[in-house]
């Protein structure tokens, strides 16, 4: 049969604009196969799980470090005036010169890190209760490590930068509180305390040894925030006896360890005196807390880098009494150590933090997975010493909980003291204990105190100079709003004297 | 007399012919076909006079029909020859009048053979043509001189001598204003432009050889600035046309090949296979691209085959770089130097912790003392002094070779062309290798139907040498690299810069180009295939489908002896990461073609297109891999895997677009284009857009006043306005995502998702408008061409990623905000100044000069940064300014010993660094920072002269570029600081009391404080001028190389990269190493892949 080709051109044509216009008609929404968006989230309890993981991630704020040496956990020690930076940081040896400013970096990374936390949380406080199939004891539990995590961020930022924006609600980019202003001190630390008698209400497990919130680790930050409020600015001194009620139960649930080596090796964590840490794992998550502690270019270990940027002052090290095993080489500190790569000894010369050197990273690939220690037993037990001292006075059980501490560290026990010797002796202990854990420059804010080490004193930090001749400009007691905040955001004021 | 109507250089044109003619002469009938079809006729005016007038009626007939139609009752036949019809008296020429000799020869040009040359015995009116193969045969007295003319070249006359063979080479005459140039969905005579297009041969591309396309087209077009910003081998180039329309959105030109767009980028184009490359640079021409058109689209248009009998032509060079430039480093000794001078100026900077004795392990003597017999001698002298910037270069050979089979009949034509190209860098071991084959074919099955296809693959293996830019990478070792550790010790082992205490870590860079291994495997096949249907007299529909997959294959391994404080199998890594792209378009136009009243003649094309792209992708690592033996091949052999990892990315584009020219007596043209896109990429609420165009061009030399002028041969002025788009922010921009991250719970892996986007659901694409005015010029019978644009662009409702405030938990939003404005001026100039039998002298200038101007940013204005954010934030986009400007501190220079007292106001020491307090309020803080200069040029341009002696072709390329400034950031670490690494042997220059007028603080190790951040003294002035090319090339002559069967033969030998003239004192002043993180990164340096001179020898030869 012969068929005409050429007849029926224009009914080719045409057939194939319809198919094109026909197939055109496909809908141009987008599909991402491999990530959820908010419209299609939350419907499984695994959903809610997993988001809730996702605000844990953010532990990880502190140990952000780069190759210079800058790291919030260094930062803020290096504010509390007993650290030198070796390295080449030009941000660190200015916190320590208290020339830095509002760009500083590491100012916007705990900022913007925290307030990303509290945005998930938030996120995540609004849409889990909706969802179905999910028990609710279960439900409840999920929701009070979101409260905590909420509380531990707040917390955070309420102390480094005061008033700051509270925010409590998922963020749109229509809504109010895209653009906050600030709240004040007091109105931030009641939805702390809120957040924590929440998740302290939720029904969760005493003690937690996979990670994860436990109702320890919930009291004993709660009792840091009663201790904290009871100091500057706030002064509520009733706070105390919360403070030693709160943390009562958790001196029970946690034991010391018998050696400091448990502190930061792989095989202890989250167990025995650990009550919160952020975790780690090689392949997973890694951090550079040994790089960054071990003395500068000097090959102690497997590590890439060696930044020293992170050295207790002589003079802080000499400030232990005598006898202190905590000062004794490779407990806390350390300042010699065989070579990496010939094993020929290298002497410091000076004390590094063994605290954090960590022996299987530096032994084997230099990546280190140690955890880091947000709380502790030793910290419950010095909050309920001195929370207890400021109510009643030293007190037979504040005495047990402190040479508890003393004791392992080959201390003779302490008594007989008054009211204010106990105090200073409970500072310094927490100096001792919890040397270089980002506790020093949170008690310089809540007491107005500093530990002045060459006289074994204490002293107003705007009127003592330090070890390192640096006397404390009042500005310091508080970080600077970022600058990038500020400019981005012109509701926000900046912090006096910044 | 032969007379050449107009030289058209045809690519593609209308088939079909409608004639209304009564009583018309032949030249008239033949003008009217050559309007209509873009063929071009030649003939002999007295064979023509002869014929009688015609009378023609018919309409969409092919134009053989019209021909025969046209001729039937003349004494006329004609011929034709590819796009040339010869028009001759039926009776055959040649065998007219009886003569002395025969004689025969074979008439080519550069390309091959040439058909329809005509060849006329001077003084008579005898002659004949060359067939298709460009050969003739012809009787004449033996003294005879013989006249050679053809259209579009100039004419030759060559004296017979007796000889029996008589073979010529014709070289092409200026045809600027004859040539049919590519816009979208269509082709055009560039004298019917109305909008701003620029256009590249093939010629002219294969002028400077080069491995890729974006290179080739460097300097070549005025507005289009192209930097190569590496010297690895295929560069790292950058297309900019017509400034930055966009400070967020990618600014990447669209590349369309063939019609259909092209997602694998300009550098994986082989340029041997390119016919001709044209810019649409105004909105006028853009538009009909709509979303896609805002940074200009670069339209390629590949080689196919060639009616005439079959051609093979091999082109290849081979070539040797070498690296241009090497910057002054400090020697062993010098550096011994600067370090004890640091050391001593320790007390004066630390003097507590220097009386403390902090500082005592750290003598440098101790250390040198502790490596006597390994890097120093019993004197502490050093045993090594390493030039690290010739060790870890080599002379590069490099080769390219094209294999071209072509030919055809006059309804088929077939050709395959087959590449292979081998670059070598500079930097020991890495390259890069090109493998690619292409098939053509196009075939007029009936009358009324046309199908064509195109396959093309292509393997790409490259091996880099300068992944990453900051850490330990082999261009930053180049110059940090210690020279007092060797490349390898006696034993073998490789030094590196921990064998020194004191230097921070990272490797030598030869270890790094032996041991690590970055490979990028590139695998692309496309396809396209079209249809062509005449529908009826004057109405095409045309469907061209294509579809390009690429497989980009990319394992890294690092062995163990590198990465580490020391040699050790823990620190070697394999990965491999993978990415399949998938993109299909379908596009259907149909064209209409109508010449009314015989001065009105319209063009209309209306289409619709459907575009989508879908890549997934996914990646694995290990570490600690039990034996280098593995490398990359078995990932299972790691002991510390990482989380592997995959995506999923799509898009989906559909359009509608039309276009109207329209022609008024060829003087008066208009151009009207609309397109409506849809794109899956924006929100929900605004997923359509519309982007209208029109243009208007008044042919002045057509009027009466200048149509018979003897200066001015063309005179044409241009205006045009249109809306483009971007939408090119990448995918699910307008979302609030959640991604997926890592925890650890119980010592195991825990996944986590987190919102990680606030989502815009009214995200839409930028708009650009854009204002073009122009004109074109010839003069003197267009020995002079001039061309001209001046052109406003305003970018509106920027798709910028604007910041938010952090307390949200977000860091930006992709918003509809902000508006930009661009304007210039561009210039070329092709002069043909010398012109003689024997010699010719061609120029050709162009230059554009450019204005960047932020006009809003966000709702307050707010200043952005954009990354790079090194040292701190200083990629400034700021209203008022030029996007891109650098700021940071201006030096003053250093604190002298007698400023003590002011320098201690700051904290600082005399030997410091003075730097500006701007608002003088005694403290350095960020509000001192000034504006310090701007990555984008004022102009840039070109500048080649092309001189042709008999066979011999001399061309020297000159480019410019002036007005931009660099941000060395490699001052940071190479001069800020000492000791921890090598530095500039600038910092001899440093601070001391006997040397105080030096901007160059006073040397002291890094760890007792120094000043670095950006400084005025890290940006440096960017003018250069370049000698790009220079090209001594020999063709020889036919009647030498028919002998052993040859059509054309050429040698040449070029050098690139001859000298620049510049005051920057790194590598090249055509830089920038952060590529991928920002649109402004241009002219921001940290440590590039430095720049090869190239020798090149090369050779064409054609069969």
């Amino acid at each position: 049969m012969k068929f005409n080709l050429k007849k029926y051109r224009i009914g080719y044509s045409l057939l194939i604009l319809t198919i094109m216009v026909s197939s055109c008609k496909k809908d141009l929404v987008e599909k991402d196969k491999g990530n959820f968006v908010k419209s299609n989230y939350f419907t499984t309890s695994t959903q809610a799980r997993t988001f809730v993981n996702g605000i844990y991630q953010k532990l990880y704020l502190f140990q952000n470090g780069d190759a210079y040496g800058e790291s919030p956990f260094i930062t803020l020690e290096l504010f509390a005036g007993h650290a030198t930076s070796l390295g080449q940081s030009v941000n660190n040896g200015n916190v320590i010169k208290q020339i830095t400013d509002a760009v500083n970096p590491g100012f916007e990374d705990v900022w913007s890190n925290s307030y990303n936390a509290i945005s998930n949380a938030n996120i995540a406080l609004a849409n889990i209760p909706g969802i179905a199939n999910f028990a609710d004891a279960d439900k409840k539990k999920l929701l009070g490590e979101v409260y905590f995590l909420r509380a531990f961020f707040y917390y955070h930022l309420v102390r480094l930068y005061g008033d700051v924006p509270l925010i409590t609600a998922p963020v749109t980019i229509t809504s109010p509180d895209l653009y906050p202003s600030r709240a004040a001190t007091s109105a931030v630390y009641d939805q702390i305390i809120s957040d924590l008698k929440a998740a302290e209400a939720s029904g969760m497990a005493e003690t937690d040894a996979t990670g994860k919130v436990s109702l320890g680790a919930v009291r004993t930050l709660l009792a840091s925030v009663y201790l904290t409020t009871a100091g500057y600015p706030l002064q509520k001194t009733a706070n105390y006896a919360l403070a030693a009620q709160e943390v009562l139960p958790v001196l029970s649930d946690y034991t010391l360890f018998d050696k400091y080596d448990y502190l930061h090796d792989n095989a202890h964590k989250n167990q025995g005196e650990l009550i919160f840490q952020s975790n780690y794992l090689v392949g997973v998550a890694t951090n550079a807390i040994p790089q960054l502690t071990v003395p500068f270019n000097l090959l102690v270990g497997a590590y890439g880098d060696h930044l020293g940027a992170m050295i207790p002052t002589n003079e802080f090290v000499a400030s232990y009494e005598a006898g202190d095993l905590r000062t004794v080489e490779r407990q806390f500190y350390f300042s010699s150590y065989p070579s990496y790569k010939d094993g020929s000894t290298i002497i410091f010369g000076e004390h590094a933090l063994y605290k954090y050197f960590h022996l299987e990273s530096a032994a084997a690939s230099g990546q280190s997975d140690e955890n880091w220690t947000f709380l502790r037993l030793p910290e419950a037990q010095l909050i309920y010493a001195e929370a207890t001292n400021e109510v009643s006075g030293p007190t037979q059980a504040a005495y047990d909980q402190v040479n508890k501490i003393r004791t392992r560290a080959k201390l003779a026990p302490l008594s007989g003291l008054t009211k204010d010797q106990f105090r200073i002796a409970i500072w310094k202990e927490r100096y001792h204990e919890l040397a270089y854990e980002d506790k020093a420059y949170f008690d310089m804010q809540r007491t107005h105190m500093a530990y002045v080490v060459n006289s074994n004193t204490f002293g107003d930090p705007t009127t003592t100079k330090t070890e390192q001749n640096i006397q404390f400009k009042p500005q310091y007691y508080l970080w600077p709003i970022p600058q990038r905040e500020i400019s981005t955001n012109s509701k926000l004021t900046q912090n006096t004297g910044w | 007399m032969v007379l050449a109507l107009t030289n058209v250089y045809a690519k593609t044109y209308s088939q079909v012919v409608t004639l209304h003619q009564k009583n018309a002469s032949v030249e008239k009938v033949l003008r009217s076909i050559e309007k209509q079809t873009g063929y071009h006729f030649m003939y002999d005016k007295q064979d023509v006079s002869k014929a009688s007038a015609i009378n023609i009626e018919v309409a969409g007939v092919s134009l053989q029909q019209a021909l025969d139609q046209a001729f039937k009752d003349q004494p006329l036949t004609y011929k034709i020859f590819q796009e040339t019809i010869v028009v001759k008296k039926k009776d055959d020429v040649a065998a007219a009048e009886p003569a002395d000799i025969k004689i025969s020869g074979t008439v080519s040009d550069t390309k091959g053979a040439l058909p329809g040359v005509s060849v006329r015995i001077k003084g008579s009116d005898l002659g004949t043509q060359t067939d298709v193969s460009g050969k003739y045969t012809l009787n004449v007295p033996a003294n005879a001189t013989l006249v050679f003319s053809f259209i579009g070249y100039n004419t030759q006359e060559v004296a017979v001598g007796g000889r029996t063979t008589v073979n010529v080479t014709m070289t092409e005459s200026q045809r600027a204003l004859s040539e049919v140039v590519v816009v979208g969905y269509g082709t055009q005579k560039r004298v019917d432009l109305t909008g701003s297009v620029g256009s590249v041969g093939s010629k002219q591309l294969q002028e400077r050889p080069q491995t890729n396309l974006e290179q080739e087209l460097a300097g070549k077009l005025a507005g289009v600035n192209v930097s190569t910003n590496s010297g690895a081998p295929g560069g790292e180039t950058k297309i900019r046309i017509r400034g930055y329309s966009s400070i967020n959105t990618n600014t990447d030109p669209l590349y369309v090949v063939d019609g259909v767009v092209w997602t694998e980028g300009g550098n994986s184009i082989n340029p041997a296979d390119i016919e001709s490359v044209d810019v649409l640079k105004d909105a006028s021409s853009t538009a009909i691209y709509g979303t896609r058109g805002a940074n200009g689209v670069i339209l390629v248009t590949t080689k196919r085959g060639k009616t005439g009998t079959g051609t093979i032509s091999y082109d290849s060079y081979v070539s040797v770089s070498n690296m241009a430039k090497e910057i002054p480093v400090l020697n062993s000794k010098e550096f011994m130097q600067v370090e004890d001078l640091s050391y001593a100026n320790i007390k004066k900077y630390d003097p507590v912790g220097w009386a403390a004795g902090n500082y005592a392990s750290r003598d440098p003597k101790l250390q040198r003392t502790a490596l006597i017999g390994k890097l120093f001698d019993q004197n502490l002298q050093p045993l090594y002094d390493v030039d690290w910037q010739k060790a870890t270069t080599r002379s590069a050979v490099s080769q390219n070779h094209n294999v071209s089979f072509t030919g055809g009949t006059d309804k088929m034509n077939y050709g395959l062309f087959l590449n292979y190209a081998d670059d070598e860098g500079i930097i020991l071991n890495s390259y890069l290798k090109r493998y690619n084959a292409r098939l053509t074919f196009d075939n007029q099955i009936k009358s009324w139907l046309k199908v064509g296809a195109t396959l093309n693959y292509n393997t790409q293996d490259q091996r880099t040498a300068d992944d990453g830019t900051g850490g330990n990478n082999i261009p930053r070792m180049l110059i940090e690299m210690v020279p007092f550790i060797p490349i390898r010790y006696p034993d073998g082992t490789y030094g590196k810069r921990t064998d020194y205490p004191n230097l921070e870590g990272g490797d030598n860079p030869v270890a790094q180009a032996n041991e690590i291994e970055a490979l990028y495997k590139k695998r692309i096949f496309s396809g396209n295939g079209y249809l062509n249907i005449n529908l009826l007299p004057g109405l095409d529909f045309r469907s061209t489908l294509g579809v390009t997959t690429s497989a980009n294959y990319n394992p890294h391994f690092q062995s163990g002896l590198v990465g580490g404080s020391t040699a050790g199998q823990q620190y070697s890594s394999a990965s491999i990461s993978e990415a399949n792209n998938t993109f299909w378009q379908w596009e259907n136009h149909l064209t209409y073609n109508k010449v009314f009243n015989k001065v009105h003649t319209i063009n209309v094309v209306l289409g619709a297109e459907q575009q989508n792209f879908q890549q997934t992708g996914f990646g694995a690592s290990t570490g600690t891999l039990s034996d280098n033996f593995y490398q990359y091949y078995n990932l299972g052999a790691g002991q510390v895997p990482g989380i592997p990892s995959s995506n999923y990315d799509a898009w989906q584009m559909r359009s509608f677009f039309g276009r109207l020219n329209y022609n008024y007596k060829e003087k008066y043209l208009l151009t009207v284009t609309g397109r409506e896109d849809g794109s899956s990429r924006f929100g929900t609420n605004v997923k359509n857009g519309f982007f209208p165009s029109a243009a208007f061009a008044w042919r002045a030399s057509q009027e009466d006043f200048l149509k018979d002028n003897k200066t001015i041969s063309d005179l044409k002025f241009r205006a045009s306005y249109g809306l483009t788009g971007n939408s090119e922010i990448g995918e699910y921009r307008s979302l609030a995502n959640i991604s997926t991250v890592n925890y650890v719970f119980g010592g195991a892996q825990a996944i986590g998702t987190q919102q990680s986007t606030i989502g815009n659901e009214n995200l839409s694409w930028e708009k650009t408008a854009e204002y073009d005015l122009g004109f074109s010029l010839g003069l003197f019978n267009n020995r002079v061409n001039i061309e001209a644009d001046a052109y406003l662009k305003k970018t509106k409702e920027l798709l910028l990623n604007a910041p938010l405030p952090e307390t949200s938990g977000f860091n930006s939003v992709y918003k509809n905000i902000g508006r930009l404005q661009n304007k210039g001026l561009e210039l070329t100039i092709n002069t043909q100044n010398v012109k003689t039998e024997n010699f010719t002298w061609n120029s050709s200038f162009n230059i554009s000069f450019l204005k960047n101007k932020i006009l809003q940013l966000g709702a307050s204005n707010d200043d952005i940064f954009l990354n790079p954010t090194f040292l701190s934030q200083f990629n400034l986009m700021r209203v008022g300014l030029p996007a891109g400007s650098f700021y940071g501190y201006k030096v003053l220079g250093t604190w002298g010993s007698a400023e003590e007292s002011q320098a201690s106001v700051y904290g600082r020491h005399p030997g410091d660094l003075k730097i500006q307090d701007t608002n003088g309020d005694g403290k350095i803080t960020s509000a001192d920072k000034v504006i310090l200069g701007k990555g984008t040029p004022d102009g840039y341009g070109t500048f080649s002269n092309t001189f042709r002696y008999k066979n011999i072709d001399l061309g020297v390329d000159l480019q410019f570029n002036y007005g931009n400034q660099i941000m060395n950031l490699t001052r940071h670490s190479g001069q800020d600081r000492t000791g921890q690494a090598n530095s500039y042997a600038t910092v001899l220059n440093a601070w001391t009391p006997t040397n105080q007028n030096t901007s160059i603080a006073e040397d002291r190790p890094a760890y007792v404080g120094y000043q670095t951040e950006i400084y005025s003294t890290k940006v440096e002035n960017g003018n250069f001028i370049r000698g790009r090319a220079a090209t001594l090339g020999y063709t020889f002559p036919t009647q030498m190389i028919s002998k052993i069967k040859l059509s054309r033969l050429r040698v040449y030998f070029q050098a690139q990269n001859l000298f620049v003239i510049t005051k920057y004192t790194g590598y090249d002043p055509e830089v920038s190493t952060y590529n991928g993180s920002s649109n402004f990164t241009q002219g921001i340096q940290f440590y590039d892949y430095p720049k090869p001179r190239t020798f090149l020898l090369g050779l064409n030869v054609s069969l």
